[in-house]
């Protein structure tokens, strides 16, 4: 492993563990000292209690490597803030240098070499042993595990377990409270199922039933809340769900369930915990997404702490606003954030916070994870391991427009179906294969594994493309983040086109060709898309072509065997002049 | 059920029935002159006589950011009135700026009903703004409004 000192120390600094378990003895301990690494990385620990986030692990058991967006961008009033920094932007707003562990695990930036140098992300067994190491400096009463949600899918194994494999992971990690989002499209039914397996609590605030021939009609379906004790004090936690899961998935998995902000219900809540409830500090573990939260706070009043997710964020430091610290903590389990509060007299006095990077190569794995991981793997080990085909460049998900695992998605599908056009979802969860490397099934389910994975092959007129990219481009880029539903755009094959991302509602999308021809509004095209709802809109449905996207695709990469994606975008962003805007500006 | 849970659900239907004593449906409106034909502009001014509405407070609307069902789309709304003889809510208007029928309900209230309060469900044909106008009985015509976004989603 071809590991500075610097970044040996960063890391041993960070875990607080004591040099000697990791290097030998003694003169290990007198090189932090000179290099007073100890202070710039080490915890500085705080008060009585200690929450432990984390958020969005979308079902990632073993470790990966995930590379950060190199492109991020929003309306102009949001880009270049929290919530929609990358690259140069992202560690000039925190301060941060390049080349680092640090800006390996939040930018794209030298992604592959540094790759190779500090290794894969996150890993159960190398969290649990950075839980361990806290709990036993805090003492484990004065812990607490908190889960923003997006936990329960996004793997093969998540999918193939209908997500039982991640519940049985999060009993080992130790989680005491979640919410969710992706976890709804297991349907009604499965989600109770396996919160009964679950030894969390499962809370929400913002789910309501709205079946009026319900026993729950107008009622809470969970707990809105819980109270636990910790380190002598009362802490209140608020669910708040993806407020936004029945019109970004399928509605039929919750039908009977209605969700939204609830912002008014919230604030009830807040004044109940803290009048009634007495409770010494108010948290809320939230889906709602960091931008969206930032909103919550300058709309709902009293709450100390949110603890964020959803838009897969890593917040070195915290967001404070009105008084109220906002925390998310990366996505797909690279980070655990360590959130110490000092708690005095019933109230808040003060608090430390680090978002922790799961380095796997560096943290020791706990061998009770290993065993677990491998159990849970055993049954589909030899699908799951299946080498489909090797990649020349780098496939990664995220990055507002065209990401080029995204693109040998649509590849596969347009190759497949024999469309014109192909939309693949916006989602910002996967995984990334580093050049050269080889691509497996299990690769094909990170980023496909849903249980809605039919690709649908229609027709739609070129009004209908039209009108389509507009609304979810107002989806994506709306000025107020409460109308966002903190995604990004969604990925189309075959189709190039130019966007004014500052525009009105309806206005942004120009100039936009299909097989290199002008789109014609008149025109019929056959389109597939998978992920989202599309093919509701379109119509002549060819079902006998309907089939999993996983299959689609690696059935593509079998035949293809040598994988070649440019990492050439097929959008032309018009008013910004880079990937990463700094605040305010169009370049970066 | 739970007697808890079927109180409660009884509860909230006996005071929805209070709140309305007498619901015209826009699709009854229709044969009166025809509201499908009226602009936004021209169904405030047959509310309000042509005076001004007055944004306020006072009228408070729950409804959805981003609708889940366009169709069927809940929209609450509360009027802080003391519903006395001397001050009282005579009626609340409920309108859907861009609908081809922008007129969705109007309830008519007398001090009799204790609080002013109304929801309903209403269809939005696209992302509009919602307006609820409050007529008070001093001849104010008092009022709030909402975007509420209708979207074939996407996104996750």
């Amino acid at each position: 492993m071809d590991l500075s000192r610097r970044d040996f120390f960063h890391i041993a600094a960070a875990l607080g563990l004591g040099v000697p378990s990791l290097a030998s003895a003694g003169s290990a301990a007198k090189r932090i000292d000179e290099v007073g690494l100890k202070d710039i990385y080490g915890f500085n620990a705080r008060g009585n209690v200690t929450l432990l986030h984390i958020c969005d692990m979308h079902a990632h058991l073993k470790p990966l490597y995930w590379r950060e967006p190199s492109t991020l961008i929003s309306a102009p009033n949001l880009t270049g803030t929290p919530g929609f920094l990358c690259g140069e932007s992202f560690l000039k707003h925190y301060g941060m240098k390049g080349k680092t562990l640090d800006a390996y695990f939040d930018t794209f930036m030298n992604f592959d070499a540094l790759a190779h140098k500090f290794g894969k992300m996150g890993g159960i067994s190398h969290m649990k042993t950075l839980i361990n190491h806290i709990k036993k400096e805090r003492g484990a009463d004065n812990v607490l595990l908190l889960d923003s949600g997006d936990t329960w899918q996004g793997t093969g194994v998540a999918l193939k377990t209908g997500g039982e494999a991640i519940v049985k992971a999060q009993n080992y990690l130790g989680v005491d409270v979640m919410v969710g989002h992706w976890e709804f499209t297991y349907g009604k039914k499965r989600v109770k199922e396996l919160i009964e397996m679950l030894n969390a609590k499962f809370i929400a605030q913002n789910v309501i039933g709205d079946d009026s021939f319900a026993d729950d009609f107008e009622e809470s379906i969970f707990e809105p809340y819980t109270i636990m004790e910790r380190g002598g004090a009362k802490i209140g936690i608020i669910g708040q769900a993806f407020p936004f899961t029945s019109t970004a998935n399928p509605k039929e998995f919750t039908q009977g369930w209605s969700f939204g902000l609830r912002l008014d219900t919230l604030q009830t809540y807040v004044d109940k915990l803290r009048k009634e409830e007495k409770v010494d500090c108010v948290v809320v573990l939230s889906h709602d997404g960091f931008s969206v939260d930032q909103e919550v706070a300058r709309q709902v009043k009293g709450i100390d702490f949110i603890l964020s997710g959803h838009t897969h964020d890593p917040s070195p430091q915290p967001t404070v606003i009105n008084g109220t610290v906002i925390v998310i903590a990366g996505s797909h389990g690279k980070y655990i954030g360590r959130l110490d509060i000092d708690i005095q007299n019933h109230k808040v006095k003060g608090y430390e916070y680090k978002l922790i990077p799961v380095a796997s190569n560096l943290i020791p794995a706990d061998p009770e994870g290993e065993k677990l991981v491998k159990e849970l793997y055993s049954p589909y080990d030899s699908e799951l391991s299946e080498v489909l085909g090797i990649t020349k460049n780098t496939l990664y998900k995220r990055d507002t427009f065209h990401s080029t695992f995204d693109q040998l998605i649509n590849d596969s599908i347009i190759d497949t179906m024999d469309s014109d056009i192909s939309f693949t979802p916006g989602y910002r969860w996967g995984t990334t294969v580093l050049e050269g490397d080889s691509i497996t099934m299990d690769h094909v389910y990170d980023m496909t594994a849903i249980t809605y994975p039919n690709v649908y092959t229609f027709e739609l007129t070129g009004m209908h493309i039209r009108t389509l990219l507009e609304d979810i481009a107002d989806n994506v880029f709306n000025a107020n983040p409460l109308y966002q539903q903190g995604g990004d755009m969604s990925r189309l094959g075959g189709v190039t086109y130019e966007i004014r991302i500052g525009a009105p509602s309806g206005k942004r999308i120009t100039n936009i060709m299909v097989g290199g021809k002008p789109l014609s509004d008149t025109k019929v095209y056959k389109v597939s898309s998978w992920g989202g709802n599309l093919q509701n809109a379109g119509s002549n449905l060819k079902e006998q072509l309907t089939r999993p996207v996983y299959d689609v695709t690696s059935a593509y990469i079998r035949r293809q065997k040598n994988v070649n994606i440019s990492g050439n975008s097929n959008v032309k962003i018009m008013d910004y002049d880079c990937g990463c805007p700094k605040k305010g500006a169009r370049g970066c | 059920m739970e007697r808890r849970s079927f109180l409660k659900g009884f509860g909230a239907a006996a005071a929805c029935a209070i709140a309305i004593p007498q619901v015209v449906s826009a699709a009854d409106e229709k044969k009166n002159g025809g509201p499908n034909e009226m602009s936004y502009e021209t169904a405030v001014s047959a509310i309000t006589g042509g005076k001004a509405l007055v944004a306020s407070a006072k009228v408070k609307m729950e409804a959805p950011e981003i609708a889940e069902n366009g169709a069927v789309v809940p929209v609450k709304i509360t009027v802080d009135s003391p519903m006395s003889e001397k001050d009282y809510v005579k009626a609340i208007h409920v309108l859907a700026s861009k609908n081809g029928n922008v007129r969705c309900a109007n309830i008519y209230l007398t001090p009799a009903n204790g609080e002013a309060y109304f929801g309903t469900r209403i269809k939005l044909g696209g992302t509009q703004d919602v307006v609820a106008i409050a007529e008070m009985s001093d001849g104010t015509f008092l009022s709030t409004k909402q975007n509420v976004k209708v979207t074939i989603g996407g996104c996750g």
